[in-house]
């Protein structure tokens, strides 16, 4: 049985099988999704989501490069599919008032900002998207960053120990050295300090959490009925 | 029942008694071999670089000698896990896949049209620049240029390269095809075909709006492409590819027509139109419309059909063969069913990501892993393993050198990426309860501790393969040097030694029937 009858014909139907995927899978979806604004409040006047600072975008360069999408996700699913929200990845204090929280899944209309989308396929290591929300400061990231056993015996994620580099203490101390364990410990009248791209990296983590409200029609999918915990 | 791997004698050596056949083989000679030895290469650095990355993935258990690997890459960023892995990945798909998936592609389109190649420097040169552009790409991964985008890994400079050089490469190929002697129809064909279309069209796509100008604003859309662009590359471009082989070699080696011939045509188009689909594995659950994964799930599911039809055609040939002629001897056919077998597995790993929950549980665990070795590594590997082992010798017109040597790639590859596959899925439901599990007290460290143990047994089993592959290059290099003596100094030693039988020309009727 041919196949190929005429390679004219053939052409036309693979490049009409190639579309009906390219239409279905990208085409429709980009329509609804490839140019999402920012929504603006008309009471208050705030804008969500807004942008990061520029040294998070120079971050995203380092995440990229050092891989870390391989073992890390950053989206959080909704209630009905995963338990993503049970993990606590989900989760994010709200500005306006620390004693509340804020659970929610990640909408498209969360990533507008980001000059990359690093949604990933592996957890490997926990959810990022709220990543700043367990490590509220630099330092802690950094130490967890030169070695993760010390916060987390039982981590599975690499050193990072070549984003830092050990310097000798000429008059005061740097204020980003890291405090580190005795093991760790560089030797006396040394630092370790965090290098451009660690910094850039960390400010990255910093900027990923999603403590803002979108209401269900501005959250750039169709309407979810939202969970009783938020 | 002909024993597997049987050592005769060649009585005429491995030139094609039809003198079109052999013209076309003598044309294709240089491409195909450079093709399958820079494949060969690629294949040695890249399963390295796998073990590598296994080693890294439990950096608390080291292995005495791996424990190296994992000081290096604590402190030095160019061995970190984040590159080296996909520095892995991209060179098994676009180094030993790719190039390899070039020289069969050639070869089959060039046989089957029984024309020779017109211009075989010009496909040389388009090899070249393809392995040049894989060279550049791996270094720059190593050294901090990856763009993060799964498997369009390779920063713009090396894209073209690639692009630019399969273009050519295909255009070459589709040349020969459009000058086929009338009549010389085969089903192979439309499979190769597809193959070299959809690289530029997927590759193209997807460099230009991931990794040539990143799109501001585009957001999730990113991760849309990006699935679209992965699973087009095992369902669209290698795939094909593979099949295409498959449905030319085994009929060829074993003599017997495809089973339900009939069902070809069916196979193919679902095939084409559903497999693709199988990007919506990636955006379950995830910040994406609802409708396009609800409807992605059903035309993915729809798979089972090419799925279930080229099991037929291929394993039931490959049975029946067996059955009937005890054909399972030969050093080609082993390779060839297991291909087949390993695409049916991978056509059922897809079919249980198209169920919701499975996907829902199994989504971010190493159950897609599982998947990717099993296209990449399982079923494409194997068949290139198939047609270097039936290929090279006819080239060369020089028999293979060792039966054991064969018997012992066979059987590490094969438990190899049995063990890997079965370790890797089974973790992957594993890492997927716990993940997925209501308990509040379940965090990451509880799911990692029990991976943990699922990534050590991975990381010896890959060093399985890496040693079969290894048997396997050092037995590619042995027959060329003994070729070389051969042909330089005319030694004659153990020149015919031929590790299958010999097939004469009357299974080439045999297949020629299947295309009518």
């Amino acid at each position: 049985m041919n196949v190929i009858t005429n390679f004219r014909t053939f052409f036309w139907l693979i490049l009409a099988a190639f579309m009906f995927t390219w239409i279905g899978f990208v085409v429709f979806p980009w329509l609804e999704l490839g140019h999402l604004p920012p929504v603006e409040d008309e009471e208050s006047g705030t804008i969500t989501p807004w942008d990061a600072p520029g040294a998070a975008h120079a971050g995203e360069r380092v995440y990229a490069a050092d891989g870390c999408a391989y073992c890390h996700t950053q989206q959080v699913r909704a209630e009905t599919s995963g338990a993503d929200i049970i993990r606590g990845w989900g989760t994010a204090t709200d500005p306006d008032d620390p004693k509340k929280e804020i659970t929610r899944r990640t909408y498209p209309r969360d990533y507008i900002w980001q000059g990359q989308v690093f949604l990933g396929n592996s957890r490997e290591g926990a959810d990022l998207s709220n990543v700043a929300e367990r490590f509220p400061d630099a330092a802690k990231l950094y130490s967890y960053l030169y070695d993760p056993y010390v916060l987390n015996p039982h981590s599975s994620m690499p050193e990072y120990r070549f984003l830092f580099v050990m310097q000798k203490i000429s008059g005061e101390p740097s204020q980003d050295a890291l405090v580190l364990p005795p093991a760790d410990a560089p030797p006396a009248g040394y630092e370790i300090v965090p290098t451009a791209r660690a910094k850039s990296l960390v400010a990255y983590l910093l900027s990923l959490k999603k403590n803002y409200h979108l209401k269900p029609d501005e959250a750039g999918v169709p309407y979810v009925p939202p969970s009783p915990n938020s | 029942m002909a024993t597997l791997f049987p050592t005769t004698v060649a009585p005429r050596g491995f030139t094609s008694t039809d003198p079109e056949l052999a013209a076309v083989d003598a044309s294709v000679r240089w491409p195909v071999m450079v093709c399958f030895l820079s494949a060969v290469h690629w294949m040695v650095v890249g399963t390295f670089l796998l073990v590598y990355a296994s080693s890294l993935t439990h950096p608390q258990d080291a292995f005495p000698i791996l424990g190296w690997f994992v000081d290096l890459s604590n402190n030095f960023s160019m061995f970190t896990y984040g590159r080296v892995w996909p520095a892995a990945i991209d060179t098994l798909v676009y180094g030993w896949a790719g190039t390899a998936g070039l020289g069969l592609a050639v070869w089959i389109l060039a046989r089957t049209s029984r024309t020779p190649v017109c211009s075989p420097a010009t496909l040389m040169t388009a090899v070249v620049f393809w392995n040049l552009g894989v060279a550049i790409g791996l270094t720059a991964i190593f050294l901090g240029d990856s763009t993060g985008v799964e498997l369009l890994e390779y920063p713009a400079y090396a894209a073209w390269a690639l692009w630019v050089s399969y273009v050519l490469f295909g255009l070459w190929a589709v040349a020969t095809y459009l000058g086929r002697r009338p009549g010389h129809d085969h089903i192979a064909q439309a499979w190769v075909l597809v193959g070299l279309f959809a690289f530029p069209w997927l590759y193209g796509a997807g460099s230009i709006l991931l990794s040539w100008r990143p799109l501001p604003g585009s957001g999730v859309m990113q991760e849309v492409i990006n699935a679209w662009y992965v699973h087009g590359v095992y369902t669209l471009w290698l795939a094909p590819l593979g099949l295409g082989l498959l449905y030319y070699l085994i009929p060829k080696v074993s003599g017997i027509s495809i089973r339900f011939g009939t069902k070809t045509k069916v196979a193919f188009w679902t095939w084409v139109i559903f497999a693709p689909w199988t990007a919506v594995h990636d955006l379950v659950g995830g910040p994406f419309p609802a409708e396009t994964v609800t409807v992605g799930l059903v035309l993915s599911g729809l798979i089972f059909i090419p799925v279930a039809l080229i099991g037929m055609n291929l394993v039931s040939t490959a049975w029946v063969a067996e059955e009937k002629q005890g054909h399972h001897g030969g050093v080609v056919f082993p390779f060839l069913v297991l291909a087949a077998l390993l695409f049916v597995v991978a056509g059922l790993s897809e079919e249980i990501l198209s169920i919701r929950s499975a996907n829902e549980l199994l989504r971010f665990t190493m159950f897609r892993e599982c998947n990717t070795l099993l296209w990449v590594y399982g079923f494409f590997s194997f068949v290139v393993f198939g047609a270097i082992y039936y290929i090279v010798p006819r080239l060369l017109d020089f028999g293979w050198r060792s039966a054991l040597l064969v018997k012992a790639h066979y059987y590490l590859s094969i438990y190899g990426i049995l063990l890997v596959i079965a370790m890797l899925g089974f973790s992957g439901v594993m890492q997927g309860n716990l993940l997925e599990s209501t308990d509040e007290h379940v965090t990451i460290l509880t799911a990692t501790n029990l991976s943990i143990s699922y990534h050590i047994a991975a990381t010896m089993c890959i060093s399985l393969i890496a040693i079969g592959n290894g048997v396997f290059a050092l037995h590619l290099g042995w027959m060329l040097i003994d070729w070389l003596r051969l042909r330089v100094r005319g030694n004659r030693l153990a020149a015919e030694i031929l590790l299958e039988p010999y097939e004469g020309e009357a299974p080439e009727k045999a297949s020629e029937e299947v295309a009518a």
